[in-house]
């Protein structure tokens, strides 16, 4: 679902900067390995949300002691994750009350 | 931003990072290093795809695409420098002939006046019914003037202007000053303000008030060296005293020689004006039509409604003159007189210049469809691999968009020449010519035009390409590149076209051409062969009676009598071909009234003139030096015919002038003289023998006319040097060969027809490259056929007829085409030609012979090399 990516991104970056692999690798987890993310559709994602001055990046070192480019959350990028969130919820559960009733229905 | 400058290296390395980062994790579950890596690779997706977003995210396609387009047009171009150089150079120098053309078209015709809302200014020039014969207009009267000026409701307001020289003292060496003196209001109504202190004030053209002048910015640099405390000085002008009041912006120039209206000439620039300061009283109503009066509209009111005005207060005034003659008035638009007949002309260069550029179109299309067939394979196996109709024709129209641009930069820069050629070579009567150079506009109009040209020329090559089946294209084999019947009937109506323009530019400046030679054979009625022209003007100061002037006239003409190589020498107060002046009445005694009389320009010459420039008596005696204070006169043949048909004239007596001049007898007729020019028909002339009493002529200026019996160049330093002997004060003003005073005086036909005959020959030099081009790529593209010609056993000679039979036919049409041009047309450039017909059978016969043998020269050297044409190797090619 569109949005649903960037709303994803943004909500692992809450607890502290990451970089494209660890934010892929912590939403696979966090998923319980339910939501497979193509890696490679990750990064113009991270690229445009970049562009939108959601998140932040810069060059670190990785814990690995890897080169890697950390993203961070930008206050501003807090602001539409709250936003995003809200709206997310209301659509599941508009989304959720739809499947009920067909499911009462049948 | 940041994020712009991001450069794709910096995402591959990204990439690159979580790539190691996610097999460096694999492996420490275990896998091997080429497991682990093959598998983060596969987790990531297609790497590419990512890269190709990042890409298109961080740019504008459309400058990639161009870049791109341009960077692969560039290729294209180089690969074949033969057709780039021919193209671009074909192109610059259409734009750059246009361009130039352009600004001075654009200087000299489109700017408008630099007054204020030019378009309201009009000139007032007065009619006398009775002779509107003679003079269909004349210049303004200052009574009548006054009249208007109260009167007159449609006019916001109306000043009087006339020219007038003076002599400078006091600042160096003496000099004559031309400028002109004018009502207080003049300024005003053209619309000017002072570019430093101020003009007239209302009251200054009162008499007695009238001691100020204002200084044009280009006397006030050369004289006073822009000094700016030069305001409210005092400067000697005739040996008064004239207060300085303002200096007048640079940009201000006005009108010269004849520009506002017959008998009113300005000279080629006015260094200063001061108010007129004239009693209008001293005036009579019905004479002395003096002045150029120029005329602001009021806002809201059109010149017919004005004219309506006007006309009814001339009647008014002649009825109360009772002077029996009808008094009316003539409006003409300010811009259209100054521009005057150089309209005509500079509009059919203009007219040349388009034909030239359209030319110019057609042989850049032409050369670009010959390259078609090639093209379409190309565009065939780019559709194959994907290439959209869009992309193809962006690509093409970018390639003949470069060729336009690059065309156009070095056209614009050849222009940058071109205009300084022409304005050195243009003559200077041409008016406005010092306002002539390339400005932003017409820069901005030949970039579209480059463009457009580039649009097109490029766009039916582009559509004909993106168009094309690829795949019957690419079905033909790689050896045969043929074009459809379609795009070779384009080509050859193309040439046609071209050849038809070319046509008709020749067959115009033909017509201009044999309009010169007409025009430069007419009967001048004098011969300017040998004969050295000297003006001269005496300075106010030192020669205050009229006995020293005529003793300075005749001290030289003694010494250059006795010079070598001189047959015959005399003056005149003004020469043939230099314009009117001293026009008055012949009024013979018994005669009603003297304004119906005929009006004659009446001459002050010493004996020996007539012989010195060349006029024949016909009946009579010339004027001898016994005659100086004697009344006899001697007249043109035209004055004989008209004022005494079919009587002996000699003997005869008029009074020159009003009736109170004294009776003069006819002595001698002479021939007719062209005055004014060589297009315009002979005047009534009357010579009057110049003396210390000549009526009417202060003797100030005069001219002098030496018949030499040698080349009359060399003659000028000996004449020189008698003038400075005699007394060096005396400023030489011109001193040249009478034959030049006559080229002079045709500078601007020969102008137009040099032009014209420029382009006409550019016109027929592209036709004949695009002929050549039609023809040559038809035997290209049919050696086959030819081949199997010569091996069923045609000669050469057959195949090379065949060819240039083809050749001939498209030569023929554009021919056909170009002479109707002509001949239906012709009628628009009537007015410039001189003596010749628009459809003048011997122009068009010639220029005829001109198109065909040019034409057939271009088909022949192409049609040539069939009879070389080797029918196994033409064969086996396949």
């Amino acid at each position: 679902m569109q949005g649903t990516l960037d709303l994803l991104i943004l909500r692992t970056l809450i607890f502290g900067p990451q970089h494209g692999q660890g934010i892929a690798r912590a939403i696979q987890q966090t998923s319980e390995e339910e939501l497979l993310v193509e890696h490679g559709a990750l990064y113009p994602a991270l690229q445009r949300l970049e562009e939108c001055g959601w998140i932040s990046a810069k060059w670190g070192a990785s814990s690995n002691n890897r080169k890697a480019r950390f993203y961070s959350l930008t206050s501003a990028g807090r602001k539409q994750l709250v936003k995003e969130t809200a709206k997310w919820k209301r659509l599941t559960a508009a989304i959720a009350r739809i499947l009920g009733l067909e499911a009462e229905g049948s | 931003m940041f994020w712009r400058k991001r450069k794709g290296s910096d995402f591959s390395a990204e990439i690159e990072a979580h790539i190691q980062q996610e097999s460096e994790r694999l492996r420490e579950q275990g896998m091997s290093p080429e497991e682990a890596r093959a598998a983060a690779r596969r987790a990531f997706g297609n790497v590419m795809h990512a890269e190709e977003r990042f890409y298109e995210s961080t740019r504008w396609m459309w400058w990639d695409h161009l870049k791109q387009d341009v960077h692969f047009g560039l290729r294209i171009l180089a690969k074949s420098p033969g057709f780039t150089g021919v193209a671009v150079l074909t192109l610059a120098l259409g734009i750059g002939a246009t361009t130039a053309i352009f600004s001075m078209v654009n200087g000299v015709l489109l700017r408008p006046l630099a007054y204020r809302q030019p378009n309201q200014l009009y000139l007032v020039r007065e009619i006398i019914p009775e002779l509107s014969q003679t003079y269909p207009t004349l210049p303004a009267n200052l009574r009548n003037f006054r009249v208007w000026q109260r009167d007159c409701h449609s006019f916001e307001d109306v000043a009087i202007v006339e020219p007038l020289n003076m002599t400078l003292t006091g600042h160096g060496e003496a000099e004559q000053i031309s400028g002109g003196h004018a009502s207080a209001n003049l300024f005003e109504v053209l619309g000017i303000q002072a570019e430093l202190g101020r003009t007239f004030l209302p009251h200054e053209d009162a008499p007695g008030k009238n001691q100020v002048v204002v200084l044009s910015d280009s006397f006030w640099r050369e004289r006073f060296h822009a000094d700016e405390t030069i305001a409210g000085r005092s400067i000697t002008l005739d040996g008064k005293p004239f207060q300085v009041v303002g200096i007048l912006p640079a940009s201000f120039r006005f009108p010269k020689a004849t520009q506002l209206g017959a008998m009113v000439e300005f000279p080629s620039r006015a260094d200063y004006f001061t108010p007129l300061g004239l009693h209008p009283e001293q005036f009579s109503p019905l004479g002395e039509f003096d002045f150029a009066a120029i005329a602001r509209l009021r806002h809201g009111t059109s010149a017919s409604q004005a004219l309506a005005e006007l006309n009814t207060i001339q009647a008014q005034i002649a009825k109360d003159e009772k002077q029996g003659v009808g008094l009316r008035a003539a409006l003409i638009p300010l811009e259209s007189q100054v521009v005057g007949d150089a309209r005509g002309g500079l509009l059919l260069l203009l007219g040349g210049v388009g034909a030239v550029l359209l030319i110019v179109c057609m042989n850049l299309a032409n050369l670009l469809l010959v390259r078609l067939p090639g093209r379409v394979r190309e565009a065939a196996i780019r559709t194959a691999i994907g290439a959209s109709r869009g992309q193809l024709t962006r690509q093409l129209l970018t390639e003949s968009g470069l060729i336009a641009v690059l065309g156009g930069a070095l056209g614009i820069w050849l222009a940058y020449f071109g205009v300084r050629w022409l304005v050195a070579l243009a003559p200077a009567s041409l008016p406005r010519l010092d306002e002539v150079h390339m400005d932003a506009r017409v820069l901005l109009l030949m970039v579209c035009v480059s463009l457009l040209t580039g649009v097109l020329f490029g766009a039916l090559p582009a559509w004909r390409v993106a168009h094309a089946e690829p795949q019957q294209a690419l079905k033909q084999g790689s050896g045969t590149t043929t074009e459809s019947s379609y795009t070779r009937r384009l080509r050859e109506s193309l040439i046609c076209l071209e050849v038809g323009v070319g046509t008709l530019l020749l067959i115009i400046a033909g017509l201009l051409t044999t309009s010169l030679v007409h025009l430069l054979g007419v009967d001048k009625g004098f011969s300017a062969e040998h004969v050295l022209a000297v003006d001269v003007s005496l300075p106010p100061q030192s020669y205050t009676k009229p006995e020293q002037k005529q003793g300075f006239y005749d001290e030289v003409l003694t010494r250059v009598r006795s010079l070598p190589g001189v047959g015959s020498a005399g003056w005149i107060s003004r020469l043939p071909l230099e314009g009117q002046e001293q026009v008055d009445s012949i009024s013979v005694p018994g005669h009603p009234s003297n304004l119906q009389a005929p009006v004659a320009n009446y001459r002050y010459v010493t004996a020996g003139y007539f012989h010195a420039i060349g006029i024949p008596l016909r009946q009579g005696r010339w004027i001898e030096p016994t005659d100086r204070d004697r009344h006899v006169a001697v007249i043109s043949q035209s004055v004989a015919n008209e004022v005494w048909p079919g009587q002996n004239p000699l003997g005869m007596k008029f009074h020159t002038g009003g009736d109170e001049a004294p009776l003069t007898e006819v002595v001698g007729v002479v021939a007719d003289i062209r005055t004014v020019a060589l297009d315009e028909p002979p005047l009534l002339m009357i010579y009057l023998p110049a003396g210390p009493a000549s009526r009417n002529w202060s003797g100030s200026h005069a001219s002098l006319a030496v018949r030499a019996t040698m080349a009359p160049a060399a003659l000028g330093s000996a004449v020189r040097g008698v003038m400075q002997s005699v007394d060096s004060g005396v400023p030489i003003l011109h001193l040249r060969p009478m034959a030049e005073i006559v080229s002079e005086s045709v500078s601007t036909r020969r102008f137009e027809m040099l032009l014209a005959c420029l382009f006409a020959l550019f016109a027929l030099l592209l036709a004949a490259l695009g002929i050549y081009g039609v023809v040559a790529y038809a035997v290209a593209q049919r050696r086959r056929e030819l081949g199997i010609r010569m091996a069923f056993g045609a000669c050469g000679v057959d195949l090379r007829n065949l060819v240039l039979q083809h050749g001939m036919w498209l030569v023929l049409a554009g021919w056909a085409t170009g002479l109707l041009a002509a001949l239906v047309t012709g009628h628009v450039i009537r007015s410039l030609l001189f003596g010749v017909a628009p459809q003048d059978p011997l122009t068009i016969a010639s220029v005829t012979v001109a198109v065909l043998f040019v034409g057939a020269l271009a088909c022949y050297v192409p049609a040539a090399r069939t009879t070389k044409l080797d029918p196994m190797a033409a064969l086996r090619q396949e």
